[in-house]
């Protein structure tokens, strides 16, 4: 368990690292980054490969497990986060960041609902991080989402708890979409926010967290947008043509970029969390909570919701191994 | 391709006549020959500050304030990032010591000559000259700003009187000539002694100019500027034995020069994947074998090492042998790739052997055995469990050198808390030395230091968490035929000889 938590916290710090390379002078250093994405695969696979207790599995639905209230500093440093079970903490702030997305969401009082059994519920950690995790766990799904499904989820049926399912999307409007549509949590069909890949905040996903509600219900909508690629939202984003560290869908254009699609991929593989990283506008106000990123300033890509081709080029490889962070 | 056309002269007054920068005290040690130490205890020649903007102002002022400026700098440590340094590079006769810095200047210091009445400060280096190598750009076309840190300087050697290095940045490497100028024409016909025209009715004679002696002044002139090769970061350049090319490496090329041609190169490796998804590694090092001129090394941040024969073909994606040591499964954690990735390699003077140096090791190759290294020291293995640390203050990504001394027989590498560490291949034994401030008088003999890992820590020794992980040692030089060797320690550079010498 020990290894998972510290898988986390690697995988934020290595986020954390390759957003900041890119306000670094001098350029994105190809070297580094990629020694940055490989620290982050290492951690990835670590942290499926570490079994983890099946808790995370049990349905959320009806069983609000109200993860332990402790007091989260919106602020939390990621170690800190990473003291508790992710998805605790992770449903948790879902169900806050839903409902008020500007929120720094302190996560205590709204756990109760469909808060997931957690499997070990012990920490607090930092609301929005979960968040995050949340976003890119729900991202994660949105890869597993056809599978999951099958699993069985326990989160229920259509529909169910509206909580959950918005969770992620909440989650993801954080992330990559319009300041706009956060006022709209329980839009069910958030599908151009579903698929957004866009991180919004480094990637503490708890493996299997999130409410299987969510895939679930991404597997509806999700699958579908994922294959059809990022609607609405994402289309302001995939406009902007220059991407640091996002890869042209085509691969390596001709243009002899320093590329680091490598580390874009992953990026994206690892899902939602991440836009509020590279977009220059902060959905909400969510985000000045999160560890770590000081400076959006610079974001000056938004987002590489590269939601389409990237994602699905490289979701075969991945979503094998993606066990639902 | 548009060749440089700068025509600035960078010149700088000779500082023997005013004065050593080196010395702190402003006067010359006695040489403390009678105090023997046993074998291989060094000794601080001098430690010299980078002049900085600030003292370069004042060049032309006179002595006393001069003298005031420079104990401003040595007493309240004033230097700015751009001071610190990033190369150091004996030039082949060990005469010149040159240094880069990220603020893109080099400073070439020469060693004090060997005269009857000054037999002390044989062995001290003085600043010989001073120029602005690269200046910072900034690549419109992909906003992007290109550092002008020198990433590296490598001495040409020497066929007439002038003195040539090539010197790079991540993206231009350019040609620089060095020379001194001791006479100056004197006499002209339409100018006068201020330089103004003069009036050629008020001519009435003609004379013959005359070169007249004149103070030593050393001159610094590009001449060539090898530019828009590189779209990665340039990480190394090496002169090829055969004196009329080098190559510059940068994260997944190597591109052949001229010295003579700057407006192409040949691209003699190219490791870019076609789909830049698949990317695994990346080129860390290069260098030309010592004697070969066909033969050339370049490590990976793998952990391999890839020797190459360029008359096998003109793209030598191909290597002729491949070094990789397996990887030690017990070893394994997060951060295994990163510790293995070669941050520098560089061949012996006899050129039978190849050192390279990971973040926690150093290991000396036999060209001839591609399985494993015939020697591995471990530099810091305590940082073995501090890892993730170092890992989130960016230290795991530093980037230590390494160098042989003249006759490979021992090699030396940079540590943390300004701690270097030298390895004698012959007895196994090895040493670790400071470069600190506390040390700086001249001629103080540095004391061995060691680092306690265990949990009783004996006097002198110091904790690893008591380590200063700001102070690091990545760059350093030794003399090519002497037991001389030059320490970066941030803005610093510590001269040390060996007491024997």
């Amino acid at each position: 368990m020990e290894f998972k938590l510290e898988a986390h916290r690697i995988v934020s710090i290595s986020l954390g690292k390759i957003y900041n390379s890119r306000v670094q002078r001098g350029g994105i250093k190809l070297h580094k980054n990629l020694l940055v994405s490989l620290v982050l695969r290492s951690a990835r696979q670590v942290y499926l490969s570490d079994p983890c207790p099946g808790l995370y599995l049990a349905s959320p639905a009806g069983s609000p497990v109200a993860p332990p209230q402790q007091p989260r500093e919106p602020a939390a440093r990621p170690p800190a986060g990473w003291e508790e079970p992710p998805s605790p903490a992770a449903r948790a702030t879902w169900q806050e960041t839903e409902p008020q997305p500007e929120r720094p969401a302190t996560p205590g009082e709204r756990r109760t609902d469909g808060a997931e059994p957690a499997a070990s519920v012990t920490g607090t950690g930092d609301a929005l991080r979960g968040g995050e995790a949340e976003a890119a766990e729900a991202a994660w799904r949105r890869v597993e989402g056809p599978r999951e499904a099958e699993a069985g989820e326990p989160g229920g049926p259509a529909g169910d708890s509206d909580v959950f399912p918005e969770g992620p999307r909440a989650a993801r409007r954080h992330c990559c979409c319009a300041p706009g549509r956060e006022d709209k949590p329980g839009t069910p069909t958030g599908s151009p926010r579903v698929d957004c890949c866009c991180m919004s905040r480094p990637a503490e996903d708890e493996p299997p967290a999130p409410p299987p509600v969510c895939p679930r219900k991404r597997g509806a909508t999700g699958v579908g947008g994922g294959t059809a690629g990022c609607p609405a939202p994402g289309s302001t984003p995939q406009k902007k043509p220059r991407r640091n560290l996002e890869e042209q869908p085509g691969g390596g254009e001709e243009e002899e970029e320093m590329e680091t699609g490598n580390v874009a991929n992953l990026i994206s593989i690892f899902g939602s969390s991440f836009s509020g990283l590279l977009r220059k506008k902060s959905p909400g106000g969510g985000r000045e909570e999160e560890e770590g990123e000081e400076s959006r300033p610079e974001a000056a890509e938004p987002g590489q919701i590269c939601c389409d081709k990237p994602v699905l080029r490289d979701m075969n490889p991945w979503s094998t191994a993606i066990v639902a962070f | 391709m548009v060749l440089q056309s700068s025509k600035r002269h960078y010149r700088v007054w000779n500082h023997r006549r005013l004065g050593p920068w080196c010395s702190p005290t402003g006067s010359p040690a006695p040489l403390s020959c009678e105090t023997g130490c046993g074998e291989g205890s060094w000794i601080l020649v001098c430690r010299l500050l980078v002049p900085t903007q600030v003292s370069l102002l004042s060049m032309e002022e006179d002595i006393d304030t001069r003298k005031i400026n420079n104990s401003f700098l040595r007493d309240h440590s004033y230097a700015t990032e751009a001071d610190i340094i990033s190369t150091v590079e004996f030039n082949h006769t060990g005469e010149l010591l040159a240094t880069g810095d990220k603020g893109g200047r080099v400073v070439i210091f020469q060693r004090e000559q060997e005269s009857k009445n000054q037999i002390h400060r044989r062995g001290e280096y003085n600043v010989y000259s001073t120029f602005q190598s690269h200046e910072p750009e900034f690549d419109y076309l992909k906003s992007l700003e290109i550092e002008e840190k020198i990433n590296k300087i490598r001495w040409l050697p020497q066929q007439n009187a002038a003195y040539f290095l090539l010197s790079t940045n991540d993206k231009t490497v350019k040609l620089w000539k060095v020379s001194e100028r001791d006479k100056r024409p004197e006499g002209y016909n339409l100018k006068d002694e201020e330089g103004r025209l003069r009036d050629p009715s008020t001519i009435t004679t003609l004379r013959v100019p005359v070169l007249r002696p004149m103070d030593l002044m050393v001159e610094a002139t590009p001449r060539r500027v090898f530019a828009n090769a590189h779209t990665y970061h340039i990480n190394s350049i090496s002169v090829n034995s055969d004196y009329e090319t080098y190559m510059s490496a940068d994260d997944l090329r190597i591109n052949l020069w001229n010295f003579e041609i700057t407006n192409q190169s040949f691209n003699i490796v190219d490791i870019k994947p076609a789909n830049m998804e698949e990317l695994t590694e990346v080129i860390t090092a290069a260098e030309f074998h010592p004697h070969h001129c066909n033969t050339f090394v370049y490590s990976s941040s793998k952990g391999t090492i890839r020797l190459c024969d360029m008359r096998a073909s003109a793209l030598c994606d191909r290597h002729t042998k491949f070094f990789e040591e397996p990887e030690d499964p017990s070893n394994r954690s997060f951060f295994s790739e990163i510790i293995s990735s070669i941050s520098d390699v560089k061949f012996s003077h006899s050129g039978r052997y190849i050192m390279t140096r990971d973040y926690l090791t150093v290991k000396v190759w036999d060209l001839n055995m591609e399985n494993r290294p015939i020697e591995t020291y471990q530099v810091h293995d305590y940082l073995r469990s501090k890892l993730c640390s170092l890992y989130e203050n960016d230290c795991i990504f530093d980037k230590f050198e390494c160098v042989w001394n003249g006759s490979d027989s021992v090699i030396m590498t940079g540590s943390y808390n300004n701690f270097f560490r030298m390895f004698d291949r012959n007895t196994k034994r090895d040493v670790t030395l400071e470069a600190s401030r506390e040390n700086s008088k001249p001629r103080a003999i540095l004391k061995p230091r060691k680092v306690c890992v265990g949990g009783k820590r004996r006097k002198d020794e110091i904790s690893v968490d008591s380590l200063d992980f700001s102070k690091k040692i990545l760059h350093t030089a030794w003399h090519p035929s002497e037991n001389i060797i030059a320490v970066a320690a941030t803005n610093n550079l510590y001269i040390f000889q060996d007491k024997v010498n």
